[in-house]
């Protein structure tokens, strides 16, 4: 029963599935001037003692305290991160199966140990509103706290830290790599970074000394508390609503839509860039009843002026029986939130729409021209629309 | 053969068989009272045997060998419906099978399944025909298997590894989740036995043989919700475990009636036996009731009363994994 093993260690089928993930959603090896092909030389190349960054280890675990819990009675905790709360035993995990008691303190095991690195264009997380056309040294750790039906990275999300391949990256190392990619962010994407909370925050406090700016893209799916120090360092946050139908969201996702509600109405309050992604499933969150709800919510809870994408589902996880959501049902999903007088709603996962592009709310002129993830032309002044002189918000130096 | 094993296998999912002469039979026709059914009757009510040896447990918690084999191997043995415990084994493992033995080491020492209890029932599978290179015993992962005191090993003889990262590549969808299995239980180990632990559990209640399952799973942390109920039932219904699942033994040699699943060494005590059937159903019925004795003896309510009673062992019955009747349950103390 075993498995060939590669120098490092690793099982080498598991080698290849970090490298291809590196290779396959990354632009750091075409920065670099390399192709998918050359992704065992990306690999050796990034392994820099300096920056803490070592090769990819096997089942590496780095207990690390965690910051949000409560001591109870025989050893047990109550995780504090996020709305679960989950009451934990000694020597077991809580529902994200990253964070684990021993001896009745709680740590998490993916501080500092990411299973993901790669350089992504802004527009990929996606943040219309940040800094468009640069790109983010993008990272996660194994690990989420839902578990969505429609999950397009399961196979790092609902794994267990131990059953995924990752390697040391210290934060500092994270911002030093961020520099050498010339990325002003670093995005705490892919899985869940609620989940690796403790790490977020580091990253964001070394980075801040250095200009280099942390970003989450998330589920929401967290407590006050621990969402009120992230505040204190990130840039932005960009929120996954995967639903408005709360039934929905609890079969779809596990979870209770109202703490991600609470999430963004928060964000708005702490003055947090926020942009909300909402994944629109063919027969599942696409009625006009659930869009139009949700609409109204994000303009009369957190401002009409915040972004929001719709993007289109693709067959994945348990999900993989239904087909694309048809491009029309996204423009039907736009219209109705511009409707409801949201001033930037956008469409996303369909390249070359004209949903993709930014418009001035004052004039109605293309003010951020996009093609997919990439940013064709920008014609923003300060901030500003160059005709109207109209004020947009976002993140933009 | 083939008939065999399905006959095998027929009379492993019966408990005790209407088929068969065995003691098993006459046990549950002297259960029933009145003529013995027919073919086509309800099948008789499962055996749970049930062996208390007082001294199993000395000094420093170590196990007695001549008590370990001999109140493990009555209950192997009863459990089965044969003499012996290699009689018993042999009647429901193949010399061609892959057998493996599920333990539960989440805790470490002092709350796992004993190795010592594991290797016995290794020894028992060897004189049975089993060589020793087709057996594993085996849990999630290696850690957590040194912690409970075991040696690891790849053979020659008798594997004890964790499953580590060595996971179905598959994702696999069964009743409300979906998980990538343990890749020895998908490819390699064509039968299976439970050997967990007598104790209580937080969040499901108790854990015993049906909820070991959740270790042969990459995700058990997200099969935690309601007191496990929607998820325990429908994993262990699975063809990858139910298919494959002969035997399951419960190691009662020290017990926890609160706060597990981890070691609370407050809430322990040496119960000095081992519970073994062949429906895992009706094993962990009566595993929960030796629970709620202790935890009455102790001075602790119910966990209904702490509303945490494991209703997934009802949930598994529903699904036809065994019976939670007590009513329909032989409790063979032997």
């Amino acid at each position: 029963m075993a498995r060939p093993r590669g120098p490092s260690g690793v099982n080498a089928p598991e080698r290849r599935m970090f490298l291809a993930q590196l290779a396959g959603s990354c632009t750091a090896c075409a920065l670099a001037g390399m192709g998918p092909g050359d992704a065992e030389a990306a690999d050796r190349g990034r392994q820099d003692p300096a920056m803490g960054l070592t090769s990819i280890e096997e089942g590496g675990l780095n207990p690390h305290p965690a910051r949000w819990y409560e001591k109870l009675p025989d050893s047990w905790v109550q995780c504090g991160l996020c709305p679960r709360g989950c009451r934990i035993s000694d020597d077991e995990r809580g529902t994200c199966g990253v964070r684990e008691n021993r001896g009745g303190t709680l740590f998490t095991l993916v501080h500092s140990r990411p299973c993901t690195i790669a350089v992504d264009p802004v527009e990929k997380k996606p943040f219309f509103h940040v800094l468009p056309g640069s790109v983010a040294l993008s990272l996660a750790t194994p690990g989420c706290n839902l578990w969505c039906k429609a999950c397009q990275n399961w196979e790092i999300a609902q794994a267990r830290p131990e059953q995924i391949p990752t390697r040391t990256l210290t934060p500092a190392g994270a911002v030093q790599l961020a520099r050498r990619q010339g990325a002003p962010l670093i995005a705490c994407t892919y899985t869940e970074p609620v989940v690796f909370a403790e790490y977020v925050l580091d990253i964001a406090v070394a980075g801040r000394a250095t200009g280099v700016r942390t970003v989450m893209i998330s589920n929401g799916y967290i407590q006050e508390e621990p969402l009120a120090d992230l505040c204190q360092e990130i840039a932005a946050y960009k929120v996954d609503l995967k639903g408005f139908d709360p039934v929905f969201f609890e079969e779809h996702c596990g979870g209770k839509l109202p703490a991600v509600l609470d999430t963004l109405r928060r964000l708005r309050k702490h003055g947090i860039w926020t942009e909300i992604v909402a994944l629109i499933i063919p027969t599942q969150n696409d009625s006009v009843a659930e869009i139009r709800d949700l609409a109204r919510f994000v303009r009369d809870d957190l401002g009409d002026e915040v972004p929001v994408h719709f993007t289109r589902f693709h067959p994945a996880y348990r999900l993989a029986n239904l087909p694309s959501t048809p491009v029309a049902t996204l423009e039907r999903c736009r219209d109705v939130a511009m409707g409801e007088g949201l001033r930037f709603v956008y469409i996303g996962n369909v390249p070359g729409h004209p949903g993709e592009n930014t418009y001035c709310p004052g004039c109605g002129e293309v003010l951020i021209q996009r093609l997919g993830m990439a940013v064709i032309r920008n014609r923003l002044k300060g901030g500003a629309c160059p005709d109207c002189h109209r004020s947009i918000p976002g993140i933009w130096s | 053969m083939a008939i065999d094993r399905d006959r095998r296998r027929t009379l492993s999912a019966l408990g005790a068989g209407a088929l068969t002469a065995s003691p098993l039979a006459r046990a549950a026709e002297a259960f029933f009272p009145g003529p013995p059914p027919g073919p086509r009757s309800a099948p008789a009510g499962p055996t749970v045997a049930v062996a208390r040896r007082p001294g199993l447990v000395g000094a420093r918690d170590v196990l007695d060998p001549a008590k370990l084999a001999d109140g493990l191997g009555a209950a192997v043995a009863r459990a089965v419906g044969e003499s012996s415990p290699v009689d018993g084994l042999r009647r429901l493992f193949e010399p061609t099978d892959v057998v493996g033995i599920k333990v539960n080491c989440l805790g470490g020492a002092g709350v796992s399944t004993r190795p010592e209890v594991a290797h016995e029932l290794a020894r028992w599978l060897q004189a049975a025909g089993v060589p020793a290179n087709r057996i594993l015993i085996w849990d999630r992962s290696d850690r957590e298997l040194s912690a409970a005191g075991y040696t690891l090993s790849d053979g020659p003889g008798v594997r004890v590894r964790g499953t580590g990262v060595d996971w179905d590549r598959r994702l696999t969808e069964w009743g409300p989740s979906a998980s990538r299995f343990a890749r020895a239980m998908v490819e390699d180990l064509t039968a299976v036995i439970s050997l967990g632990r007598l104790k209580d559990h937080g969040l499901a209640g108790v854990t015993l043989s049906l909820k070991n399952w959740y270790g042969t799973v990459n995700n058990p942390n997200k099969l935690h919700a309601e007191g496990c109920a929607p998820y325990v039932p429908h994993l262990v219904a699975h063809p990858l475990i139910r298919e494959k699942l002969r035997l399951s033994i419960v190691d009662g040699s020290t017990g926890q009636c609160h706060g597990g699943p981890g070691r609370a060494p407050n809430w322990d005590w040496p119960f000095h036996g081992f519970l073994a059937s062949t429906d895992p159903v009706a094993l962990d019925t009566v595993g929960w009731r030796t629970l709620e004795a202790q935890r009455k003896r102790v001075g602790l309510p119910t966990l209904a009363a702490e509303e945490r009673a494991p209703r997934y062992i009802a949930g598994a019955a529903k699904l036809g994994l065994g019976v939670d009747d007590p009513a329909r349950i032989e409790i063979a103390e032997v």
